[in-house]
């Protein structure tokens, strides 16, 4: 230790170290509080080891003395704190999970129907449904399910392209689905024009009747799946053209007539091609069957 | 006080007086230090401008354009490796390069070049580095997305920047080695560790950008967090330190509060850091033990990380009316309340149960720029208002001290903005995610917590904003300071070369 010649009374000294013409560090002792606050957590990290897994020996680790009581094969045991049987604990006794579980049980043995006709299990298929519909749905169909031209349909309308009953959605859920309509591009000119204003009219709009009625015959080739009258089949998903429900076309944003009838010539010349996953690989039975009634009651359903 | 009077008069050299200049200029390399803290200022203004671009594009996503190059996921490790390396990094070694030779009274080792490949090569990386991840050339390693082939080049800029550093203190003139230059020597040493060993991988071709890590699975999650956690210890806290130590005893004209508590402090800060990274994986399938370790050592680390702040605080102690007269001093002040408080919040979050409300939501965000806005930019604000002047010989310090004041206002809002809208943000989300109503259902859907979230990153972005606004009036401010005195050394000149025609 240097000396310090002018050293007041009571002042700590320096550790007599010179750098950079006045760099110094005084020799103060480390802060009580600190030194202490430092063994306390000195403390609370052995008293952790001890607690919990901690310290790798060879092939294993100690486990630590916690554990946590779990049901197995229909008997309490103690089993060790580990994140597993933590995971398996508060999937037994949570309020949570045990509430969940509860009506996941009454539901999972009920009908569709009796699930509508009770208030506590359907707003049970509420609750989970919202969830489901938020997570998996409404990034095509929209948070409400109002759909996303010109690819994703609406499903808040009672219009239902693959039916709407509840086996239908719960089917279409699990599977998946499929829309394509074939491309007609030989269909060109007057001709297509023709077919165009008669699709239209179909669904009431006003259009040049004489090209209307001359494209009646062109809608022989599409009859085949929108059926003669044009109301559609679900069983191929072909839409009905004539209830103004339109999950390709935006017809309400078209400016006048002219511009309605392009984007059916569109789809007449490009065809469509669209498709839905299945989730019967990602939710569980009673998820997709919430979702089921969930779906269904966004538009009142059939 | 009069002090030993070893070579302690002789670095007398003073940068401010002509005969200090003109000596600092044959006794140390001045030019390598203001090439880095020069680049350390462009890569600040672009990174920050770069990370205030992608909070927006959080807000307002159309911000995006479609355009893939400047999508979120491209300009993220574009914004992080500016800051963290471009920015933090130039300032390191400006700062290093500048202490170890004023505190060893010794010029840089290497000659010129040694020290001039050190600044070519890590301009040159970070730049190539950040242009490739813009076009899509990425490893994917968090903080290390640098691709092979650089991976390389760092590795060697490193290791020269290792030989420059030890072979300087190796030469020094001074009996002792100074506290900072310990925090710069674990900071240089650790990173190569870390730099080297996350980066190990097995090209897929030596024509082709891509490679496989050597590590897979839970090693490979482990890896990256060793690495991820260690850098932010050892880059971004023992290296800052090392600043700290130097400028903060220099600026308020103090020694620093204890000798002992840095020693202890130190070797503390070195052992206990490389322990925790795993908190950053806690409740995933690595085994429960590596979690434990982690969490403890967090909390172990608590003190040691004080350490500094104490030593830094209580050497400010006696200068408190400077507080008054100095924003430099308001900076560093600053700075150290930002890093007690990050390190405090850290051991926080490190244990399991807070970290199962706080992982994955934006809490870590925020808590991350308390840090490095808080603490890093502060520090190197504070630290290169003392410096530049030094450096271009600028006696009356500044251009603008007015400058200076707004500078830290506008920061200091910034953070605030940022870190409590990003606590709003992330715990609200943490508790959204993990709301149940009162079927045992999710209470919250995924796209709802987004929506909750919009406002506060508006807030964020905004307070982003205030930073970036800050450090480009610096910019302005050290144009000012380095023109003013190039105006004057011409000024001198003619007059000079007017006597001798005469």
């Amino acid at each position: 230790m240097a000396l310090s010649s002018d050293k007041k009374p009571g002042q700590v000294e320096t550790t007599g170290h010179v750098w950079d013409g006045d760099l110094r560090e005084y020799n103060n002792p480390l802060p009580r509080w600190w030194l202490w606050t430092f063994y306390a957590t000195i403390v609370f990290a052995v008293v952790y080891w001890i607690m919990y897994p901690a310290w790798p020996v060879f092939k294993t680790f100690t486990p630590g003395m916690a554990s946590l009581t779990i049901e197995q094969d229909g008997k309490e045991v103690q089993v060790p704190w580990n994140s597993r049987n933590l995971f398996i604990q508060e999937m037994q006794s949570s309020p949570a999970a045990v509430r969940q579980r509860e009506f996941t049980e009454k539901v999972s043995n009920a009908s569709f129907e009796q699930i509508i006709a009770d208030p506590n299990m359907l707003a049970f298929a509420r609750s989970m449904g919202a969830g489901l519909f938020g997570d998996n749905c409404a990034a095509c169909h929209g948070q409400g399910g109002q759909g996303n031209l010109p690819s994703y349909p609406s499903l808040a309308d009672n219009e239902w392209l693959w039916g709407g009953s509840f086996e239908m959605i719960s089917k279409d859920l699990q599977n998946g689905l499929k829309g394509n309509m074939p491309a007609f591009p030989s269909v060109k000119g007057e001709a297509l024009t023709d077919l165009a204003n008669y699709v239209l009219s179909m669904s009431g709009l006003e259009v040049d009747a004489a090209s209307a009625s001359r494209g009646k015959a062109g809608f022989a080739m599409c009859a085949a799946c929108h059926g003669v009258d044009g109301k559609g089949n679900p069983m191929l998903g072909a839409p009905n053209l004539t209830d103004m429900a339109w999950s390709n076309l935006d017809m309400m944003g078209a400016q006048n007539v002219d511009a309605k009838r392009k984007m059916v010539e569109h789809v007449v010349t490009n065809g469509i091609q669209r498709e839905m996953p299945g989730f019967s690989n990602r939710l569980t039975p009673v998820e997709i069957k919430m979702l089921t009634v969930y779906v269904h009651e966004l538009s009142g359903g059939q | 006080m009069t002090m030993s009077t070893t070579a302690g008069t002789a670095a007398g050299a003073h940068a401010g007086s002509a005969v200090g200049k003109a000596a600092a200029v044959e006794q140390y390399n001045y030019d390598i230090v203001k090439k880095f803290a020069i680049m350390a200022l462009v890569w600040g203004v672009l990174g920050m401008f770069a990370g205030v671009w992608i909070a927006s594009e959080l807000a307002w996503p159309f911000l995006n354009f479609d355009v893939a190059e400047i999508t979120f996921g491209r300009l993220r490790p574009v914004h992080t490796t500016l800051v963290i390396f471009g920015f933090g990094g130039s300032a390191l070694f400006a700062t290093s390069y500048y202490i170890v030779q004023r505190t060893c009274q010794a010029r840089l080792w290497g000659g010129r070049w040694a020290a001039e490949f050190t600044f070519w090569g890590w301009q040159v990386g970070v730049g190539a580095g950040v242009i490739l991840y813009m076009l899509g050339f990425t490893q994917g390693r968090e903080y290390a997305e640098f691709v092979w082939p650089l991976d390389i080049a760092i590795a060697v800029v490193w290791v020269t920047y290792f030989l420059v550093y030890t072979m300087t203190l190796l030469k020094r003139t001074q009996p002792h080695i100074y506290v900072a230059n310990w925090f710069f020597m674990s900071f240089i040493l650790a990173t190569a560790l870390l730099h080297i060993f996350n980066n190990l991988a097995v090209p897929v071709s030596f024509t082709s950008l891509e490679s496989y890590s050597l590590f897979s699975g839970v090693q490979d999650a482990m890896t990256q967090w060793w690495y991820g956690h260690n850098a932010v210890g050892f880059f971004l806290t023992a290296a800052f330190l090392g600043m700290m130590y130097y400028f903060v005893p220099k600026q308020a004209g103090r020694p620093i509060y204890s000798y002992r508590l840095s020693i202890v402090h130190f070797w503390a800060l070195s052992f206990l850091y490389m322990w925790v990274g795993t908190h950053h994986l806690h409740w995933t399938a690595i085994p429960d033990w590596t979690s434990t370790l982690a969490a403890t050592f967090s909390i172990l680390l608590l003190l040691p990380s004080w350490g500094g702040m104490i030593n830094g605080i209580m050497t400010l102690s006696g200068a408190w009316d400077k507080l008054r007269t100095d924003p430099i001093i308001l900076f560093m002040i600053t700075a150290l309340s930002f890093y007690g408080m990050s390190t405090f919040e850290g051991p926080l979050m490190s244990l399991k149960s807070v970290n199962a409300l706080s992982h994955y939501t934006d809490w870590t965000v925020g808590h991350v720029h308390s840090g490095a806005l808080g603490w890093v930019a502060m520090i190197t604000f504070g630290s290169f208002y003392h410096l530049i002047p030094r450096l271009w010989g600028v006696a009356k310090g500044m251009y603008s001290t007015k400058m200076i004041y707004v500078h830290f206002w506008l920061a200091t809002i910034g953070i605030v903005l940022y870190i409590s809208s990003l606590w709003v943000a992330g715990i609200g989300q943490g508790l959204m995610l993990r709301a149940f109503d009162e079927y045992g259902n999710l209470g919250y859907t995924f796209i709802e917590t987004v929506t909750f979230m919009h406002l506060p990153y508006v807030v964020r972005a905004i307070g982003g904003m205030f930073f970036l606004a800050g450090i480009i009036l610096m910019v302005y401010n050290v144009y000012m300071t380095i023109a003013g005195a190039k105006r004057r050394v011409e000024v001198d000149v003619a007059a000079r070369s007017a006597a001798v025609a005469r």
